[in-house]
């Protein structure tokens, strides 16, 4: 045997059981696409204003408080934009002492006065510090919820600023998920003062035509069965931060619902609330939705249920969004592509019978063609397939459809590069070169040119992953993998295989 | 002797740069003016947004009942398209809504439309057998199924559950309970099974395989990504080939593939298919192909080049081309094999991608043979300045 002979046979072979034992079995270790396998891709915006809204709320609502506790005079404080509010009516002299109280207690707002109002705005560092914790929050949630839900091997991750992906492998009830996914589940007991009422108008009778300003109007959720509308308390009694535990349970008539522990501190303010109403009807509000309004019975402390009308599923995922916490901001769906499982497998199906036809007439052809030299461009061939799929489970790269698209760009170049090099020997040969002059010529010569497309592909390839979006990130991974192995099976591989089965006494190339 | 299918001929390909760069131009011109005039490229849902709804029947139904259905609701231009069972499966494409005032509105407003085209084509189906509490198995989940069999079958619930949700995945869709006997259930309780859920479920009319919504800010998103991905794309192999060549010679190779997609593009257009990403996958594919088959003539010609000092470019180039000619038709052919496969057996949902990349591997040969190296030419015409390669 030929010096270096060993070492290259070696070599080959320790890389081709490498990938071998890397990827078996094959149906294990390689991930396919959703659109292979089925499953739900979700593209999601978080509303990150919707979490600003929430905070310019709250601060209002406190510093109405502060005001009044340290008697500073003033008309209203209104928001005017998500991160912006506007206090009106203040005393010119009193300007100091709303300015202490600001510097106090709201640090991450800036203010200008301008005669008898001052306008409060969020400082962009904090507003945007507030809109990336909403987005993480939001993942964080999401992901709980998922998990609760059970769903094998989720992806869930942010994408750009206010954009979260989520993927669901095999999910058989979309909608049911996507709702869990998207409730805010904030939840709030809220005392009813009037209603239910069939309209607005019926319902504001008694005060006038206008909410008053500690009252806020809410809808029934039909879905509950829970029509029409209601005027309750601004404020809530409870709401769902205070609770402890959740599980489904059931009413007095044996159906569905979901049973509560408060914390000791919310249970103190519950009984307090209940202890203070009895007779009257204490709504249980989710997303703004009344889901039921009971009167209270009795004074409760700590535990009771929330009635709904639920099916046993709609109990359950309730329970779920509790436990697993609420959304700091709504959530809208911008992309939504739910693959059923069939369809993913008759894309497979299809997918699979295709590649096995192209490969089988390619090497047919090869043989014919090329003779014994098409056999060696085979075993370099499926070399190549073989450390495609050692690659693809060593990084664990997901396959899919456009994924395909670059393996078969890649076998074709890879066929491409054991033509040039065939062709280039029987140039040779025909010029009368001798057989071993023939192949290291033929190798040496094609190299440039195998060298050079390959490279501009890889090239171009890179580009397309660094700046493409999944489908196309799929296909260039597939592709960068597939025309590296190109480099090793067609130069190298290919070569030593003809040097192992040629030398000085060899009196034919088979071409 | 060897097996030969091309002798190497002796054409003067580059005699003809002008008649080619003519054919080009009126190819792409014809295609331009069906893009803008006529029927045009159709965007699909990734570039487009809209939804994309493939659903199954149990019962054979026409395209004129589902157009009716979802007229009814004014979705009556959507496009429907029977798929591989005929009358049993169609692909049905609602089109981009009008757009909202408020953007809060618009993100959601292709999913609203996607759920009411489904409850449309519903219809009433199974709404009294819901009502009765009975189950639809034709779109049950692996969880409900589970707790319904629970009822009667305890420990084999979960089993059976798996058993009969794989027979209506490969299926698709069930048409009767009698097809039950096809699942692979324990002898002992089978026929149990099948009664106890003839009993307690029903078979819905239809059943969803497969929905795609993109928002319009979704899908003006992925435009922009797939167009910047592609101009880096061809950027990098340009300064490569300057590289490694000379600056026409990459100039040459990006005007080849601008040609290429252009092209096919052109000829796509005039097919009712529609621009998916699959298909820009494609189009890349076919640029990869494509600068392969440009840098092995290049590479000739570099070669030839220096061996030959004394010869005109343009007749290394065209002995080049020649020399070429047997590989680059054997390398397309066996492509073209592989292609061929795809686009026959490959089924519908890699149909329009085989097709696209057919097109582009018949026309990456002649823009190969009559586009690159002629560009170098009238180039090298334009500044005539010529000094030796970069080794």
């Amino acid at each position: 045997m030929k010096k270096g002979l060993r070492w290259k046979i070696i070599l080959t072979l320790v890389i081709a059981a490498g990938a071998i034992v890397i990827s078996y079995p094959v149906t294990k270790k390689i991930n396919l696409g959703l659109d292979l396998k089925g499953g739900m891709h979700l593209m999601m915006q978080v509303l990150t204003d919707d979490a600003v809204t929430m905070e310019t709320d709250q601060e209002i609502l406190r510093l109405q408080e502060l005001f009044k506790k340290n008697s500073i005079a003033f008309s209203t404080m209104t928001k005017e934009a998500p991160g912006r509010f506007i206090i009106q009516g203040t005393a010119p002299d009193q300007e100091g002492k709303i300015k202490d109280q600001l510097d106090q207690y709201l640090r991450d707002w800036e203010y200008t006065f301008m005669g008898t109002s001052a306008s409060v705005s969020l400082k962009t560092a904090a507003l945007i510090a507030l809109k990336e914790q909403a987005v993480d929050q939001s993942v964080e949630t999401i992901r709980n919820r998922v998990d609760q839900f059970g769903v094998a091997e989720p992806l869930i991750q942010r994408y750009g600023h206010e954009r979260i992906i989520v993927e669901l492998p095999g999910v058989d009830n979309p909608e049911r998920i996507q709702d869990i996914i998207k409730t805010a589940a904030i939840l709030e007991w809220k005392l009813v003062k009037a209603g239910p009422a069939p309209d607005e108008a019926t319902l504001l009778k008694d005060f006038g035509g206008k909410v008053p300003d500690d009252m806020e109007l809410v809808k029934g959720d039909p879905k509950r069965r829970a029509e029409g509308f209601y005027l309750v308390n601004k404020v809530a009694a409870v709401t769902g931060k205070d609770l402890r535990m959740v599980r489904r349970g059931t009413d007095e008539w044996n159906q569905p619902a979901v049973a509560f522990q408060l914390k000791p501190d919310g249970a103190r303010r519950f009984e307090q609330v209940t202890g203070e109403n009895i007779g009257k009807p204490l709504a249980i509000i989710l997303d703004g939705k009344v889901q039921s309004a009971p009167n209270i019975n009795t004074r409760i402390s700590d535990s009771g249920i929330i009635q709904g009308h639920f099916t046993v599923e709609a109990a359950d995922d309730l329970v779920l969004v509790l436990r697993a916490g609420a959304l700091p901001a709504g959530i809208k769906t911008l992309e939504n592509r739910t693959i059923g499982p069939s369809l993913g497998a008759d894309s497979v199906k299809a997918g699979l019978l295709s590649f096995l036809v192209a490969v089988i007439s390619v090497m047919t052809f090869m043989i014919i063609y090329y003779k014994f030299s098409g056999v060696n461009a085979i075993i370099a061939l499926i070399l190549n397939v073989v450390i495609m799929f050692g690659a693809l489970a060593y990084f664990r790269a997901t396959l899919t459809l456009p994924g395909i698209a670059g393996i078969i760009l890649g076998i074709g170049m890879a066929v491409d590069a054991n033509v040039l090099v065939f062709e280039r020997m029987r140039e040779e040969l025909a010029l009368g070169k001798s057989i071993l002059n023939s192949i290291s010529l033929g190798f040496s010569r094609a190299f440039s040119a195998i060298f050079d497309s390959n490279l501009t592909t890889i090239i171009s390839a890179v580009f397309l992953f660094q700046f493409g979006t999944g489908p196309i990130k799929g296909y260039a991974v597939t592709l960068i993998i597939s025309l590296v192995a190109n480099l090793f099976t067609a130069v190298f591989v290919s070569h030593w295989i003809f040097d192992a089965t040629h030398s000085k006494k060899t009196q034919k190339l088979s071409i | 002797m060897p097996l030969v299918l091309f002798k190497t001929p002796n054409i003067k390909f580059m005699k003809y740069k002008y008649y080619a760069l003519g054919l080009t131009l009126l190819i792409v011109l014809a295609g331009f003016i069906n893009m803008v005039f006529g029927k045009g490229l159709k965007p699909g849902v990734d570039f487009g947004g809209g939804t994309l709804i493939r659903i199954m029947y149990k019962n054979p139904i026409s395209v004129t009942d589902i157009r009716q259905q979802l007229r009814d609701i004014g979705l009556g231009n959507s496009t429907i398209q029977e798929t591989e069972k005929a009358r049993r499966e169609f692909q049905i494409r609602t089109m981009q809504v009008v757009k909202g005032a408020d953007t809060q509105q618009e993100l959601e407003a292709h999913q609203k439309l996607a759920d009411s085209a489904i409850s449309a084509l519903k219809g009433t189906d199974g709404a009294a057998e819901l009502a009765r509490g009975l189950k639809d198995l034709n779109n049950i989940d692996t969880r409900g199924l589970t707790s319904l069999l629970m009822e009667s079958f305890a420990a084999d619930a979960p089993t059976v559950t798996d058993e009969i949700l794989n027979l209506r995945k490969n299926k698709g869709i069930f048409t009767d309970f009698a097809e039950l006997a096809e699942a692979n259930i324990k002898p002992e309780i089978k026929g149990q099974v099948i009664t106890f859920l003839k009993d307690k479920t029903f078979l819905g009319k239809l059943t969803v395989i497969s929905k795609e919504t993109v928002g319009p800010q979704a899908g003006a998103d992925l435009r922009k990504k797939a167009t910047l991905a592609t101009v880096w794309a061809l950027l990098g192999m340009l300064v490569y080939i300057a590289f490694r060549f000379k600056l026409e010679y990459g100039v040459a190779a990006i005007i080849t593939l601008t040609q290429d997609v252009l092209i096919t593009l052109a000829i796509y257009s005039f097919t009712s298919r529609e621009i998916n990403l699959p298909i820009i996958a494609a189009l890349l594919t076919i640029v990869g192909y494509s600068i392969n088959d440009t840098i092995v003539i290049f590479d000739r010609v570099r070669e030839n080049q220096r061996a030959l000092r004394k010869e005109k470019l343009e007749n290394i180039m065209d002995k080049s081309v020649n020399q070429c000619l047997g590989r680059t038709i054997i390398t397309t052919g066996t492509v073209f094999l592989t292609l061929l496969a795809l686009f026959i057996f490959g089924g519908k949902v890699i149909n329009d991608f085989a097709f696209c990349m057919l097109i582009g591997s018949i026309e990456g040969v002649y823009s190969t043979v009559f586009m690159s190296c002629p560009v170098v030419l009238i180039w090298t015409k334009i500044f005539p300045k010529t000094k030796g390669f970069r080794k």
